[in-house]
């Protein structure tokens, strides 16, 4: 365990790391064709942040695991190699990130048991020296260490003047900046004497020379070297490709980053948001984070580690200064990033100018500083120039990254905060009980017939905030499906390898949003139907081809909002399904209950969801097994939603999920049927009517249908349905629903209709068996219980 | 009653907290028979309220009673032992009992008192002797010349 408590950021360190996590694998499935530099800039930056809060709460396989794919990209992001293999990049990247994935699972679950991501580390870093075209060459410099060793004497005498010397070296005419981050094979041993005989070799041709470590000396160097890589900036006469060369000469060299440019310099004052505790780790972060494109970082307090630092950091804020290569935009979007960050002054501190005043020696640096401290008119018209180039920011890969626009925005303040899901489900609770408060009091049966117009004024606008609310607090627990969806990516993804096959996951709607607890039973449902649709569904390149279809394969993956519910549809450009053979499964399993050619279509394709039902001959990794499609229907139906599926041969197969959008609050219509009150969800009602006897028939099995405008339509009694005792049985004397549902129609015969009302649902206890017709219940103003109808049931006898 | 009454008090103080239900019962009366249900699944005692028919159940479980926001199933005792059902008066009463995660309330003719049994007053029913149909009864407590019947309620609930 760490020396100091990590226990209270540990929930804080699961909760980003989940983020991050999510965020790289939606990227890494974006960008699988291919690429962008903007993508290989965020995915470095995730694996950089990954690396350091890794680090900073001592889980060393995590930080080592994110350190080599960070390598990766690092040298993807410097040499921009053009002939990658794509897809096998991806496999690499993917599987670190599962192993990230499954180290933080391990944490959250509190198994102290490791993992060992070496053989993982070892593929990285195999892969990225396959990149380079570098296979064979480690062996050869396995010989040259030994003399390298002995350079270690004479290194560390000569060290510290030289590198007084150079600094002190006047500039040549036309000489350019650059910024050099180098990085040596693990295990090399003594990288401080590396480092310090690559300055050396090339003393010859380069000035001003500044690194990250101050002494090469001292032993703690070599595992700062072996961490962060040795950066130092110099000037140069010399081309960039001559450096390159001369640079790569080095023996064990592993990674070099060279940077043409001007260094500026930077100066910085961040202040954290009020209570967000631990203010001097966040400030080592921030500082962690610079360390991966900024040179000379000091900071103050300087000793951030320091428990004292804390104070100083919430009073004064966390001054640091630093050099780096990026422009101020840039810098500013990185800082503007910092987790709960409240305010952020960023300067730039102009040396060029001061150099070409007076060629001073760099200690005048320091006092120059402080006066430029005063020039803060600058700053403004810095800022807002980061605002105006704001919308022309490339769109690659907005949708999937939902925090970082918020995150750019100039104001730099935290908006979001997170919050137990325990409390948002008591909310919830709570705000039911208001509502069948409110009810209770503006419905109270002492309030009847009395006169009462102030009252009834005050009543509605005590409704009208308790809907507000409500509105509000619903908000609160809505979720979008994105993050669902695109786990979905992976899944195809995955399955693609395995099965060879060529299919695209098309996303539509993603954006829809459902209640929290809703998307925790999504995500299994979705898994299987989409696994289905690609096993089963979408054929083999060859075989598509055919029949004449691409050979790419599309599952379409949509997701829209239908009324008070939400429809997610999975489509696939498949074979479809077989009726035939499901038909012979069912009988097979004693499925059927009626006579085989009275089945429609329909009913015959919802066997597909009965356990044990698998038409598949082989069973698969994914399928085959019979189990999975009953989990789909088991979850839904738990949710309250119901599954459907179409499909046509040779065209494919269609699985819609119709969900509710919320659990706990509907818009009921309340009706009466004998002595008791029942909810109808408002959504599935059509429309309400009275009609004649004569428009009523009866066909021979003894349904009755009515006519209404020319369309005939199935007659419910409800009182006949439910087996129950009314007055009202004459067709006159009664109000037809028309009730909708998944296209079919249906007349409900009830005695009349009471009104609309928000109804909380509670369910039935659990000690009475599902009734059919029947999806819940509720509380009445009174105290009364009305039962929710559950209109699908009318549907299916 | 007196005798029973006294019972009651001669349980020993000490034992008091962690044995308050132990062995003790809460016994109601259907058509004159007394009927025990052990006190430790007892939650409460209420008068009969209005309850929902619901569709669809089996004959004893009369509807769902609103307790104070939750939702709770009511069976009708009498109906669930094959007897008359007798219009509900001012000496009906709803126990609601919670036996294995499951709420549910007992409509019973009258409420008697929570009486002690010790173990060795209770024996196993004599199937024979008994004239009504004894699967809902676990076990026969003895007080004096009194007999308690003493619900089985796993069966009582689940039994079909």
């Amino acid at each position: 365990m760490a020396d100091f408590s990590r226990e209270s950021m540990l929930d804080m360190f699961i909760y980003e790391m989940n983020q991050l996590v999510e965020q790289l694998e939606q990227l890494i499935i974006q960008c699988e064709d291919g690429y962008s530099m903007d993508d290989i800039n965020e995915i470095f930056r995730i694996m950089h942040t990954i690396k350091g809060s890794a680090a900073m709460m001592l889980y060393d396989d995590m930080s080592k695991t994110a350190h080599a794919i960070e390598d990766l990209f690092y040298y993807l992001r410097e040499e921009n190699p053009s002939d990658i293999d794509y897809s096998k990049l991806t496999d690499i990247v993917l599987e670190g990130v599962d192993f990230i994935k499954s180290e933080l699972a391990r944490i959250e679950s509190g198994d102290e048991s490791v993992s060992d991501p070496t053989e993982l580390i070892s593929k990285i870093k195999g892969y990225l020296g396959e990149l380079k075209g570098e296979t064979g060459v480690s062996a050869k410099e396995e010989k040259t260490s030994k003399p390298a060793k002995q350079e270690k004497s004479a290194a560390s005498s000569n060290e510290k003047k030289v590198e007084n010397e150079e600094n002190k070296e006047a500039e040549p005419e036309g000489s350019k900046h650059f910024l050099a981050k180098v990085f040596f094979e693990d295990g090399s041993e003594m990288e401080n004497v590396r480092a310090f005989t690559l300055l050396q070799n090339l003393k010859e041709c380069i000035q001003n020379v500044k690194c990250n470590i101050e002494d090469l000396q001292d032993e703690n160097s070599a595992e700062i070297v072996k961490k962060d890589g040795f950066v130092f900036s110099f000037s140069s006469l010399k081309s960039y490709d001559e450096l390159v060369d001369m640079i790569n000469d080095t023996i064990y060299l592993k990674s070099l980053d060279l940077q043409e440019g001007e260094s500026h310099k930077y100066k910085a004052l961040i202040r954290f948001e009020d209570g967000c505790e631990m203010e001097n780790v966040r400030a080592f972060t921030v500082i962690h984070n610079l360390e991966g494109f900024a040179s000379d970082i000091t900071h103050e307090p300087t000793d951030v580690i320091d428990e004292g630092a804390t104070e100083i950091i919430r009073e004064n804020g966390f001054k640091f200064e630093f050099c780096a290569f990026k422009d101020y935009e840039g810098v500013y979007k990185i800082l503007s990033q910092t987790v709960f960050l409240k305010e952020l002054e960023l300067e730039e501190i102009t040396e060029n100018v001061e150099k070409e005043d007076s060629k001073e020696t760099p200690k005048a640096d320091t006092n120059k500083k402080e006066e430029v401290q005063e020039q803060k008119q600058e700053e403004p018209v810095q800022a807002k120039a980061v605002k105006e180039t704001e919308p022309q920011k490339p769109k690659a890969s907005e949708p999937q990254k939902p925090k970082a626009p918020a995150a750019k925005k100039q104001a730099p303040t935290q908006h979001m905060i997170s919050v137990n899901i325990g409390k948002l489900d008591q909310l919830l609770n709570l705000m039911g009980e208001l509502v069948i408060a409110e009810a209770m009091t503006t419905q109270n049966p002492d309030l009847e017939g009395l006169e009462l117009e102030s009252f009834n004024k005050s009543a509605r606008q005590l409704r009208k905030i308790i809907n507000d609310v409500q509105d509000t607090v619903m908000s609160m627990r809505m979720v979008s499906l994105s993050t669902t969806f695109f786990k979905m990516h992976r899944i195809v993804r995955d399955m693609c390898k395995n099965l060879g096959k060529d299919v695209q996951l098309e996303v539509v709607g993603e954006e829809t949003e459902v209640d929290k607890n809703i998307i925790e039973h999504l995500s299994d449902p979705l898994m299987h139907i989409i696994r289905n649709s690609v096993d089963h569904g979408i054929e083999m390149p060859e075989e598509r081809a055919k029949v004449g279809k691409p050979e790419k394969g599309t599952v379409l993956l949509e997701a829209r909002n239908s009324g008070g519910d939400v429809l997610i549809i999975v489509k696939d450009d498949g074979r479809g399904l077989d009726r035939n053979k499901i038909m012979e499964k069912a009988k097979k399993n004693g499925l059927l209950k009626k006579p085989e050619s009275e089945y429609t279509d329909r009913e015959v394709y919802q066997f597909i969801f009965h356990a044990g039902l698998s038409t598949n001959e082989s069973v698969t990794n994914y399928s085959g097994r019979g189990v999975g499609m009953d989990v789909v229907v088991n979850n839904i139906e738990t949710v309250g939603g119901t599954v459907t599926v179409e499909s046509e041969e040779g065209e494919g197969t269609t699985n819609i999920l119709k969900i509710p959008l919320t659990l706990a609050i509907i818009e009921g219509m309340l009706i009466k049927m004998g002595g008791a009150k029942y909810t109808i969800p408002i959504s599935s009602i059509q429309e309400t009517f009275k009609t004649k006897k004569d428009t009523i028939f009866t066909d021979p099995d003894g349904n009755e249908m009515l006519t209404l405008r020319g369309e005939v339509y199935n007659v419910v009694r409800l009182y006949d349905f439910f087996g129950a005792e009314t007055e009202v049985k004459n067709i006159e004397d009664g109000v037809f629903i028309m009730l909708e549902n998944e296209g079919r129609t249906v007349c409900l015969f009830v005695d009349e209709l009471i009104g609309e009302q928000q109804v909380v649902v509670k369910t039935i206890p659990k000690y009475i068996k599902k009734i059919k017709g029947i999806s819940g219940c509720t509380l009445l103003g009174n105290g009364d219980i009305s039962l929710i109808i559950d209109v699908t049931g009318f549907f299916d006898k | 009653m007196a005798l029973e009454n006294e019972t009651i008090e001669t349980i020993e103080p000490e034992n008091l907290e962690e044995d308050t239900t132990k062995n003790k019962y809460l016994t109601f009366k259907i058509e004159g028979e007394e009927y025990g249900i052990d006190i430790c699944h007892v939650i409460e005692i209420i008068t009969v309220c209005s309850i929902t028919w619901i569709p669809e159940a089996p004959d004893f479980l009369k509807g769902i009673i609103n307790l104070r926001g939750s939702i709770i199933p009511v069976i009708d005792v009498r109906l669930r032992f094959k007897k008359e059902e007798k219009p509900y008066d001012s000496l009906t009463c709803i126990i609601v009992i919670e036996y294995e995660n499951y709420q549910v309330g007992l409509i019973v003719d009258t409420v008697d008192e929570v009486m002690y049994i010790p173990e060795e007053n209770i024996s196993l029913p004599p199937n024979a002797k008994l004239k009504f149909q004894n699967k809902f009864i676990k076990n026969i407590g003895k007080i004096g010349e009194d007999v308690q019947l003493l619900l089985d309620l796993d069966k009582f609930l689940f039994l079909e």
